[in-house]
């Protein structure tokens, strides 16, 4: 395994794609393991086509695309200008809110990133952001998806774990209000620091709020609907993307009367590339996920951490560094799955709240999917938007020390998330 | 660009937009129907085999249009010699692989023949590991050509009249 | 000379049957000198059930612990193990072993499909519907959309049953019930504790309408190779761990539904199973394995 680790990273440095890169150093652990049937690279690659959870991600990219000549994303602008045109780095906060209300809808963090990468990148640069930091805020707001209920994330950790689903739900409350706030924070400092000129110069009169209300209802109920959608229980949270996609194009062709044939083409067209670059990443990264299972990896790594400290705390702050740095893997679930039956014991044998252990691993586990060298929400939105991985490293580091300082107060102040759920379920 | 590369390429694209709208339309229906109490459990089936074969289609689509993302920091850096013996290797080494996977997919399609899709009774599941094959030859067609366009720049090769 | 099994299965690591796995692999390698290893991986870590089946084929150290609907796929007559009704006791379960047709299917499993079949003694216990309302006939399962796996074989039996069968993601039936996606699945009791779904599902209704009988399953080229001794402490040690393992299931139900009733779930036990046998049946012709169910029962001398 660690001539794969070894070979990953020379093959990156070299500027190999990283979908390749992933791949090619995946498949020597199998030339190390003749035993082993030379098809299941190519096996577990096409298996990844067929997990029915990562179907999310297509879907939400074509909706983005939709959305756009739908003639919703303008108007959302539309809107967000009057809000918060005023405030500096406007539309990077617009972009949060729309993770959040995302949240109460999608749990793919991933997912969530590419549709808004599309939706609002290319206006985020035109209104003087740099590509490097846009990227990074429509990344990083992406990690309120999976937090706010419901998430796949909960569902997996509290089916694996025997953790209350109910508890963990109504634990994401807190822990997304805070992360909310964090990242709003470091958006509205670098603004300033920055001097990114607000998008008006005056107050908006209230003809031009009603007006521009008006124009974006359709976008705003966009959520609203699609959370209909969830809970009148026409769709499942896999199957939401789809909804989302026929929201827009009805929206589009009947409401705003602005998509036209060769706009839907042409969103099919740039959806094309997106899922490619995205989908062929996720689906190669199984062939080296392999061989961290098999030569179980992360029990290795519990071993070295219990080594370390036996503090409660102390675990937890070096759990999530763990899964911060391994955190590339599909949209979390796998770290999830894989590590949650290793590092829960240790939790609860230390005497810690695993509502509280699995808000922190689920955080931390989705933050990794942003950050670099590896994180495939990070490598969708530097993709959609053209970013190099450099230039959105260096952009986005506000943005990171915000999420890690709340994660840090997630795991010092356990109250924070066990305040709701306590109080829902009384105990 | 011969005349049968432009006609593949249309055909690929044109492919993967219809496998991506019908799994969309496949999703919707199948969600609508259920909520009317009528499930139609084949169309997840389906949906999931149109988005193996989306997949690798637009795989290609997104490696010709070099939208696989890539952290270029060091390559960029390099004098000219070097730098471009990297993107040699880089190619060669990607061509390799797609020649084992188009290897490897192919023996696994046949020999899987009678692994059931879904565990529909008569449908194989090769139907949906053959999206790889094809992907894989795409792929490597576009690593070939990507190869001889960059030899042709660098005066390996004679330069091709019609471009 | 040394051997390692790399065992998967998609069962959580607090599951019963991950318990005794372990302890499988624990006296194989006690009775090998530590040259016959198991290596168990849960939770699907190792991947997708019908990877796995086709990688033993190839004759991979691998194994995985399947059903027989899976194996239907390769010799279909198998399958009846699956079909509502088909044992109703766990010592029934255990008599399979010695019934020729079953011997049949194991041999043609073996010997054309490279599927050894290590034992069958795991049995998870009877699959009940969970609903919402009460359930004590086929009739009052009309029009109900039940999430069963998705596999066409599971969906005629509960379709013969009166059910919609709904094909879900297992991750994906919390919400999906919560938002009333489907109105119920049918399930073993520890399945309902272990997801918490008696946070979204009010009835327990015993219709007992599959004991779902579970199969260790290696390569037969691998096993081949393996020495006489290994492989006779591979199967006896499998049908060990396995009858133990069922007991511990058949307590860990009985637990599993004390705290189900504790937190206010209801249990329907007056159900009318004479009418349900009576709609199973239906299933076995629809799937063109009757003869072959009724081959098996005679010899079991059901
Ligand atoms: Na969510
Ligand atoms: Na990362």
């Amino acid at each position: 395994m660690l001539l794969v680790v070894v070979a990953f990273a020379i093959l990156l440095a070299l500027g190999m794609p990283v979908a390749f890169a992933i791949a090619i150093s995946g498949a020597l652990f199998f030339l190390q393991h003749p035993e082993l049937p030379f098809t299941i690279p190519v096996q577990v690659t096409v298996s990844q086509t067929q997990n029915f959870a990562l179907l999310a991600v297509p879907l939400f990219i074509i909706a983005g695309n939709i959305m756009n000549r739908s003639g919703i994303t303008g108007r959302l602008l539309d809107l967000a200008s009057v809000l918060t045109g005023r405030l500096k780095g406007g539309l990077a906060q617009v972009s949060l809110a729309l993770s959040a209300l995302m949240g109460g809808v999608s749990g793919s963090a991933i997912a969530d990133a590419a549709m808004q990468a599309r939706m609002l990148g290319r206006p985020m640069v035109e209104r003087g952001f740099t590509p490097g930091f846009a990227a990074g805020a429509l990344a990083y707001g992406a990690v309120l998806t999976p937090i706010i209920p419901p998430g796949i994330g909960m569902i997996l950790y509290g089916t694996i774990g025997q953790v209350s689903i109910g508890r963990l739900f109504a634990a994401g409350f807190v822990p997304a209000l805070l992360l909310w706030a964090g990242l709003s924070f470091a958006v509205w400092l670098t603004a300033r620091r920055r001097g990114y000129l607000p998008e008006r110069d005056r107050r908006p009169t209230l003809k031009e709020g009603a007006l521009a209300l008006r124009g974006g209802i359709w976008a705003l109920l966009f959520p609203v609907f699609l959370l209909f959608g969830l809970r009148m229980g026409v769709f499942t949270p896999s199957e939401i993307g789809a909804f989302a996609v026929f929201y827009g194009a009805v929206i589009g062709v009947f409401v705003y009367r602005e998509l036209k044939t060769k706009g839907a083409l042409e969103a099919l067209e740039a959806s094309l590339t997106d899922v490619g670059s995205v989908m062929f990443l996720i689906a190669l990264s199984a062939i080296f996920s392999y061989g961290i299972v098999l030569e179980r990896v992360p029990e290795t790594v519990s071993g070295w951490i219990l080594g370390v400290t036996e503090n409660l705390a102390g675990v937890m702050v070096l759990v999530a560094t763990f899964v911060l740095v391994v955190g590339f893997f599909v949209d979390a679930t796998v770290l999830i799955i894989m590590l949650t039956p290793i590092f829960l014991p240790l939790v609860r044998q230390l005497g810690g709240d695993p509502v509280h252990f699995g808000i922190v691993f689920i955080v931390a586990a989705t933050i990794g999917n942003f950050t670099p060298p590896v994180g495939a929400a990070m490598y969708a939105v530097c993709s959609i938007l053209k970013v190099p991985v450099g230039e959105y490293t260096r952009e986005s580091a506000p943005l990171l020390l915000a999420v890690t300082v709340v994660t840090l107060m997630l795991i010092f102040i356990p109250q924070a998330v066990l305040f709701v759920p306590n109080l829902i379920f009384n105990r | 660009m011969p005349r049968i590369h432009r006609f593949m390429l249309r055909l690929e694209a044109v492919l993967a937009g219809t496998f991506l709208v019908l799994m969309v339309v496949l999703i919707f229906t199948g969600g609508v129907a259920r909520m009317m109490h009528h499930p139609l459990n084949w169309t997840i089936d389906l949906a999931t085999c149109f988005f193996a074969w989306g997949c690798f289609l637009c795989a290609d689509i997104a490696w010709r249009n070099d939208a696989l993302i890539a952290i270029d920091v060091i390559p960029r850096r390099l004098p000219d010699g070097p730098r471009r013996a990297v993107g040699y290797f880089n190619l060669a080494v990607i061509a390799v692989f797609l020649v084992y996977v188009i290897y490897a997919g192919a023996w696994l399609s046949w020999v899987s023949r009678a692994r059931s899709f879904q565990g529909i009774p008569g449908v194989s599941y090769s139907w949906v590991t053959m999206s790889i094959v094809v992907g894989g030859l795409l792929l490597l067609l576009t690593t070939l050509l990507k190869l001889a366009r960059a030899l042709r720049a660098d005066g390996y090769l004679a330069p091709r009249r019609t471009e | 000379q040394e051997y390692t099994l790399r065992f998967n299965h998609v069962l959580g690591p607090s599951e019963p049957f991950h318990e005794g796995f372990l302890k499988w692999a624990e006296r194989v390698a006690e009775r090998t000198n530590g040259n016959l290893q198991i290596e168990v991986f849960h939770s699907a870590q190792l991947g997708v059930e019908e990877d796995i089946i086709e990688q033993i084929r190839q004759g991979a150290n691998i194994g995985q612990n399947t059903d027989a609907a899976r194996l239907g796929n390769y010799v279909p007559g198998i399958a009846v193990v699956n079909g509502p009704y088909f044992v109703s006791t766990i010592e029934e379960a255990y008599a399979l072993a010695d019934s020729p047709t079953m011997q049949g299917w194991q041999t043609e499993l073996a010997e054309q499909h490279g599927l050894k079949v290590v034992c069958f003694d795991w049995v998870q216990g009877f699959r009940h519907f969970f609903t919402n309302k009460p359930i004590r006939t086929p009739e009052d399962l009309a029009g109900l959309r039940i999430r069963t796996p998705p596999a066409p074989i599971w969906q005629e039996s509960i379709r013969a049953l009166g059910a919609e069968p709904t094909a879900m993601n297992f991750t994906d039936i919390y919400p999906g019930l919560q938002q009333r996606a489907v109105d119920g699945a049918e399930l073993v009791y520890p399945n309902i504790t272990a997801a918490n779904l008696n946070e979204v599902l009010d009835y327990a209704n015993e219709t007992a309408h599959i004991l779902l009988v579970n199969f260790q399953v290696v390569s037969s080229q691998w096993f081949d190779n393996l020495p006489q001794d290994y492989q006779t402490a591979l199967v006896e040690e499998c049908r060990a761990a396995g009858q133990e393992t069922s007991e511990v299931i058949r307590q860990a139900t009985e637990e599993a539904k004390a705290t189900l009733v504790e937190q206010g779930m209801t249990v329907i036990e007056d159900v009318d199973m004479d009418a349900f046998r009576a709609a199973g049946e239906k299933a076995y012709e629809v799937l063109g394995i009757l003869d072959a169910k009724n081959k098996v029962h005679a010899e079991i001398g059901k």
